[in-house]
């Protein structure tokens, strides 16, 4: 029996272009939750189906209910046939779930993670005694803080120079900055910065990825992309749901600003305003980032607030033609709620590239349609030769679709065909469903598997979260802790917002794009 | 659309064929039309022209393209050029129908020597022209026609004598553009093995077996030696094995001792390769090999720790599916380039 030895394996050059992921065993809190039957376990199932899921990686599911791994297998199997983006393939399952084990315990049970750190090391070893863990909190955030504790006093972490040990994170991470300096100084105390892993799903689809492709790997649009040449830009989130299925519990606690605002939308907006990053390493995209989260430019006091943001309740009102209640008659919604499941920002960044360029970033419940998308809207054209008369919608926009029909569309002028000169905008349009037959892989296979490579690329750090917190934290201290806060504002279900963000830009001249 | 009782669609005149597409896609306003690439199938069989008219339609399902095929009767004494247009469509997200248009081209006699012209002016441009030659390369392959494509799939499988088109498409491509990509079907056919392969040896337990492997099993479909021989050959290039084949025997060394190499014929059956097994002592062996309950390959390292035994995905076995396979990889292919050497000395070729 040869030594073990840390040659890279030669069969493997030029065959694979992104990093190895290596062998571990996955142990998800909250495996009996909807996370993890609808995404988690989906995505590891379609990495298997691929054939990218490493030889001896292992799966233990963590909760509190009573249940063998027989019976858990079964539930997993019965929602990956629903949830699984290939169709499921009995003989992949098989081998796949073979792998699969249930652990009960309490969350703060020390006894339950003393026998989950006696199991480890059994898997280990049937896979060669590599002692790779990552472990994924998919519980309500509310058990981060007690998961970790009981991880660190475990010793699960520690894996004696075997292998390595991970955590990812589900948002929210904290709900303002100091719960988030606090949840990050747990993390720290548990894993280092560098095994942690803040997970954004936004930041694993393929259109979000394809942005720094777009910007960074094509020489027309980044002269352009500056201040010189850009209007503003628009960031829109709508979704149609409501408070369906309970989420009225969670939501009434965090609303649009925390829930969406502070992580995925900012995330985006970092994506399109950084500046090219040194190389594509995780610390070289993310300090591209944090240089773009340290240039928000903080709002100043309660009128600040009342001047660049506007948050909203919808009343009720109509989505797909079936009337739907407002939001403070949902389930499980207060009342009185303050809460908003709408707000639209108005962000200026004060940096060299951005200065005088604002970002007008929405997201709203029960709007009319379900789309994310982000649009860079061009300054007009110099209003001489065709641009004399009185043209509406003259500016160039750059489109990119993030969800549902991922894709790009670049407005542009043209003229009408005929004797008089008439010009109407036109669109280019590139869709990706279209163009690329094949279904893109979800945004959680790619980042679970980016975490069993180490490659923290697509993943917040912990300067990023509190930043972007800090900027939160002023919106939220005027809403809910001054004596005159800016008043909410409501708009019917299914329109497109309060007439309050309407008017929001059209006092600087602008009016949000019609999607 | 217009309808068309041809399986090639509407047989239009050449010198309007931009207008006859153009009619064809005002008539249908439901449907989008769409192309990444220009994607050209060259072929001298008789029925070409309708059998990859149905090849197409499986392939554009996920490479929305220009098709444009040509069928060639190099032979035939008349001289005839004929043109055909029509759609392939699918539903996208079960919502939109996505259109790839196809262009079919018969050139009969004479009429071949205008293949440049006649062809090559019906291109989408600024798109890449991918084309796909079917079977022999014959005279019509020459340099002022390989110059104007960037990627081009040949079918080593499809040879009759696989030294002397070796030669051919070596003599080619010394005159083509640097940045010509080939690829050979015959190892498109082994990229999923050579990925279930290589994957048995990621950890470092099994990565220290390299060193010793002592022998090569490849069992391939009847027809399909070379595929085997591409593998043998990336096996050599990439573990540093010395190719030096004698008469019948294809054994490879390393610095420490002979590889034994075993190619055996199977069955007729799906794919180009049954099993790829390598052995390093009696007990230690890595193999992957065609399961016939499943589609995918079963993978095992028999007794090294840790033992591992899984699935993973296996090689398409329609050529539609092998086609989209390698559409989809794209990528410079320089592994290829690089092991093709060997391959040839392996196969005989000086």
């Amino acid at each position: 029996m040869p030594a073990h030895s840390t040659l890279s394996n030669p069969l493997r050059e030029g065959l694979t272009s992104r990093a190895l992921p290596e062998p571990c065993t996955v142990v998800i809190f909250g495996a009996t939750g909807d996370l993890t039957h609808r995404k988690l376990i989906p995505a590891l199932y379609n990495i298997a189906a691929d054939g990218d899921l490493p030889p001896g990686t292992s799966v233990i599911g963590f909760a509190r209910r009573d249940k063998s791994s027989d019976g858990f297998q079964a539930e997993l199997e019965a929602s990956n046939r629903d949830q699984s983006r290939q169709p499921h393939n009995d003989a992949v399952w098989s081998e796949f779930s073979r792998h699969v084990e249930y652990h009960r315990s309490e969350f703060g049970d020390p006894e339950g993670y003393l026998r989950l750190a006696a199991r480890l090391p059994e898997i280990e070893a049937r896979r060669g005694g590599r002692a790779n863990r990552l472990f994924y909190l998919a519980c309500s955030p509310d058990q981060f803080e007690p998961i970790l504790c009981q991880i660190a006093a475990a010793r699960l972490c520690d894996t004696g120079g075997a292998g390595w040990a991970r955590v990812i994170v589900e948002k929210p991470f904290g709900r303002d900055l100091a719960s988030a300096q606090q949840l990050n100084a747990v993390l720290a105390g548990t894993f280092p910065e560098r095994e942690t892993y803040r997970i954004d799903h936004y930041l694993g689809k393929e259109t979000a990825q394809n942005l720094m492709v777009l910007r960074f790997g094509n020489s027309i649009f980044e002269p352009l992309w500056n201040n010189r040449f850009i209007d503003h830009v628009q960031i829109t989130c709508a979704e149609t749901l409501g408070m369906e299925g309970g989420r009225g519990a969670y939501y009434d606690s965090a609303g649009a600003l925390r829930d969406m605002i502070q992580n995925h939308l900012l995330q985006l907006l970092a994506l399109v305003a950084m500046e090219p990053p040194v190389d594509l390493s995780a610390d070289g995209v993310r300090d591209a980032k944090i240089n773009v989260f340290r240039s928000l430019r903080p709002m100043e006091g309660v009128e600040g607030v009342a001047r660049s943001v506007v948050r909203a309740q919808y009343v009720a009102g109509s989505i797909d033609g079936k009337g739907v209640v407002g939001y403070r008659e949902e389930d499980r919604v207060s009342p009185e709620s303050m809460t908003e499941p709408y707000v639209a920002l108005r962000i200026h960044l004060d940096n060299w590239r951005w200065e005088g360029v604002p970002f007008y970033v929405r997201m709203g419940k029960r709007l009319p349609k379900k789309t994310t998308e982000i649009s860079v809207h061009f300054r007009k054209a110099p209003s001489v030769l065709f641009n004399r008369m009185n043209l509406e919608m003259r500016e160039n926009v750059l489109v990119m679709r993030i969800q549902p029909d991922e894709g790009i569309s670049l407005r542009v002028i043209s003229k009408i065909p005929g004797g008089n000169l008439r010009m109407e905008p036109v669109k280019m349009d590139f869709h990706y469903r279209t163009s690329f037959g094949k279904a893109s892989p979800e945004a959680y296979e790619r980042l679970l598997l980016d975490a069993m490579a180490g490659d923290a690329t697509l993943f917040a750090r912990r300067d990023e979260v509190e930043t972007a917190w800090r900027f939160i934290d002023t919106i939220e201290r005027a809403w809910h802790e001054s004596s005159t806060p800016p008043s909410m504002a409501s708009y019917p279900a299914g329109s497109w917002g309060p007439a309050e963000a309407d008017a929001m830009l059209a006092g600087d001249g602008r009016i949000w794009r019609r999607l | 659309m217009r309808a068309a009782t041809d399986i090639l669609g509407l047989e239009v005149p050449i010198a309007s064929i931009e207008a006859e597409l153009r009619k064809l896609w005002e008539a249908d306003e439901a449907s989008t039309k769409a192309s990444l690439i220009n994607f050209a199938i060259y072929s001298e069989a008789d029925d070409a022209l309708a059998r990859n008219t149905a090849l197409l339609a499986e392939i554009t399902r996920d490479h929305s393209c220009r098709a444009i095929l040509i069928g060639a009767g190099l032979d035939r004494a008349e001289s005839h050029a004929r043109a055909w247009i029509t759609a392939h469509c699918h539903l996208s997200g079960g919502r939109k129908s996505v259109c790839s248009e196809q262009l079919a081209f018969q050139l009969d006699g004479k009429a071949i020597g205008r293949i440049r012209n006649i062809v090559f002016a019906h291109l989408e441009s600024d798109l890449p022209l991918v084309l796909w030659w079917q079977g022999e390369l014959s005279r019509i392959f020459e340099p002022h026609l390989v110059n104007l494509i960037d990627r081009l799939i040949v079918d080593a499988a499809e040879w009759r004598d696989v030294p002397a088109q070796f030669r051919l498409l070596g003599e080619v491509l010394k005159q083509a553009p640097p940045g010509l990509v080939v690829h050979d079907l015959e190892w498109t056919r082994s990229f999923q093995m050579r990925l279930a392969l290589a994957s048995l040896f990621d950890d470092p337990a099994a990565t220290a077996w390299l060193p010793g492997i002592t022998g090569v099993r490849i069992a391939h479909r009847p027809g399909h030696r070379i595929a085997a021989l591409h593998v043998l050959a990336w096996l050599s290039t990439q573990l540093g094995w010395q190719a030096d084949p004698v008469l019948g025997r294809l054994d490879l060394h390393s610095p420490n001792q002979t590889i034994r190499v075993e190619l055996s014929e199977t069955a007729p059956g799906d794919g180009a390769l049954e099993s790829l097994e390598l052995m390093a002592t009696a007990d230690v062996r890595f193999l992957v090999a065609r399961d016939p309950a499943c589609t995918y390959y079963r993978t095992e390292s028999g007794e090294v720790i840790p033992p591992h035994r899984g699935l993973a995905p296996s090689d398409p076995h329609t050529l539609g599916g092998l086609i989209s396979a390698q559409l989809e990889r794209a990528g410079t292919n320089s592994l290829l380039r690089r092991i093709l050497p060997v391959s040839l000395r392996l196969a005989g070729v000086g």
